[in-house]
């Protein structure tokens, strides 16, 4: 029962490319929330914080996305919630875009230099004044590739949703090539549509750093 | 990039080893046929990579035999059905955790499975053989000592093959049966380990090249699978295969997707 490839299976690989920038948005999205909460508590003064924040980066570091995703969507049942993949895929993305996300930006936070903090202590900023007006305006701009690189790395992992039955871009992709038996064609251009997600990404990059190094030059 | 599919089915086949462990520590749902149609809808998961048995239409809905038959239980139980895609290995973790109800997933009856799933009387059968270009001179499993076999991981092919095949025949594991075979093709692979059903589609994309059924490694009857304990919900399944294969209607699927009658379903 194989059928021909047609335009109608460029259509398909188009439905599940949106689907893929959704997973990809949602994860950015809540993953930057918990990512600057993770980065403040591992810069915070409670060693308390410090050490819960590390756990929590060292166990979502330290284990395959594919287990995360597994655990998240199987294991609900367990404790009996019933999630369907899309957001089981959601939230496992979530927290580990959360866990690599808190990493790179404390390191970007502790990279600012001592001085500053110092002159934002006696100017008499408190904590979230030094860090809304001093630190992180300079952390962000240190951050820009990481973040970015991270990103594109997030939306290539979307792919591993599949284990859990969400058909996205990488899935649609191996079921359209069972259904016409034409792996070249069906690969090259979900590479394709890809590349052309990720890409703009860069260049956005490129941007961004060139507008924040603008002052400096 | 062959060795990045193995890790990640490793990976995989270890979660399906913990969600093996998970099951036994949730309560068996234990769904009589009354259960399921007080629901009002009946959840059937489906392999949609496994051609001609489950494949994705043009519109990328599930289809194929597998489909027709869960529409066929479906309309026999008087409720509709949800037909939810599941793969080869996170099929029966589906089942454990009540988020399917039934499996008509092109499930090989075997030993091992039967210790985790309850499955019903057959409803399909395949023969799992090897195929290789009409010139190559393999003719029995011994003949392919040396030889680079392609096979789908965590199939019943694969089973067969690697315990058929000699110490040094060098096995490729591929994701799905359009892999295994653009690799013979391409001639990345000397033979692969193939239903008889996809050998069928390979003959007819490529006439030519002249591929033929090496030797027959097994048969393997397929059965409807369900979760442990349920012998009202096997019954009644067991009543509804018997009927479509005495009036004819599954028959009449079994030309439709493989063009040739229902083969002997009797267990090996």
């Amino acid at each position: 029962m194989i059928r021909q490839f047609t335009f109608n299976e460029v259509l398909l690989l188009l439905g599940a490319l949106k689907w893929t920038l959704a997973l990809s948005a949602i994860a950015f999205a809540g993953g930057a929330g918990m990512g600057l909460t993770i980065a403040l508590a591992r810069t915070a003064a409670s060693r308390a914080l410090r050490l819960l924040a590390a756990g929590y980066i060292q166990v979502f570091q330290g284990t395959p996305l594919l287990m995360q995703l597994f655990l998240v969507f199987f294991g609900a049942t367990v404790i009996g919630l019933d999630v369907d993949p899309w957001t089981a895929a959601s939230l496992g993305l979530t927290l580990n875009a959360g866990a690599f996300l808190g990493e790179i930006w404390r390191g970007c936070i502790q990279a600012v230099p001592k001085g500053q903090w110092e002159a934002a202590e006696a100017l008499g900023l408190r904590y979230f004044g030094r860090m809304r007006w001093v630190i992180l305006p300079q952390a962000m701009k240190i951050a820009i590739p990481p973040t970015v690189g991270y990103l594109v790395q997030l939306i290539k992992s979307t792919s591993l949703a599949a284990i859990i039955g969400f058909a996205e871009l990488t899935r649609t992709g191996q079921l359209v090539n069972n259904a016409t038996f034409r792996p070249f064609l069906v690969f090259s251009l979900v590479a394709l549509l890809y590349f052309a997600m990720c890409w703009p990404l860069s260049l956005l990059s490129a941007r961004l750093e060139r507008r924040a190094a603008a002052p400096t030059r | 990039m062959h060795s990045a599919f193995s890790r990640r089915s490793l990976v995989a086949g270890g979660l399906f080893a913990a969600a093996c462990l998970l099951a036994t520590a949730l309560p068996a749902v234990a769904q009589t046929v009354d259960a399921i149609k007080a629901k009002g809808k009946v959840t059937i998961g489906m392999l949609v990579d496994f051609p001609p048995f489950g494949i994705t239409d043009t519109q990328g809905k599930p289809d194929g035999y597998d489909a027709d038959v869960a529409k066929l239980l479906a309309k026999e139980l008087g409720v509709p059905v949800e037909i939810v895609p599941v793969t080869g290995p996170n099929r029966i973790p589906y089942l454990q955790t009540n988020k399917v109800d039934l499996l008509v997933a092109s499930l090989g009856i075997t030993v091992e499975r039967a210790k985790q799933v309850q499955f019903s009387d057959p409803y399909a059968a395949i023969q799992v053989g090897v195929l290789a270009l009409g010139t190559s001179p393999i003719k029995a499993p011994a003949d392919l000592s040396g030889k680079r076999v392609g096979i789908v991981r965590a199939s019943t092919q694969d089973m067969a093959v690697t315990a058929a095949a000699p110490k040094d025949a060098n096995l490729m594991r591929f994701d799905d049966d359009a892999s295994a075979v653009q690799a013979l093709l391409s001639g990345q692979v000397d033979a692969i380990g193939i239903s008889n059903v996809v050998a069928q589609q390979i003959r007819a994309m490529a006439p030519q090249a002249g591929y033929e059924m090496k030797f027959v490694l097994s048969r393997q009857v397929q059965g409807i699978a369900m979760r442990q304990g349920q012998d009202e919900l096997l019954t009644w399944v067991n009543g509804f295969v018997a009927k479509i294969r005495a009036d004819g209607r599954l028959n009449t699927i079994h030309r439709k997707w493989l063009g040739s009658d229902l083969p002997d379903l009797s267990k090996p």
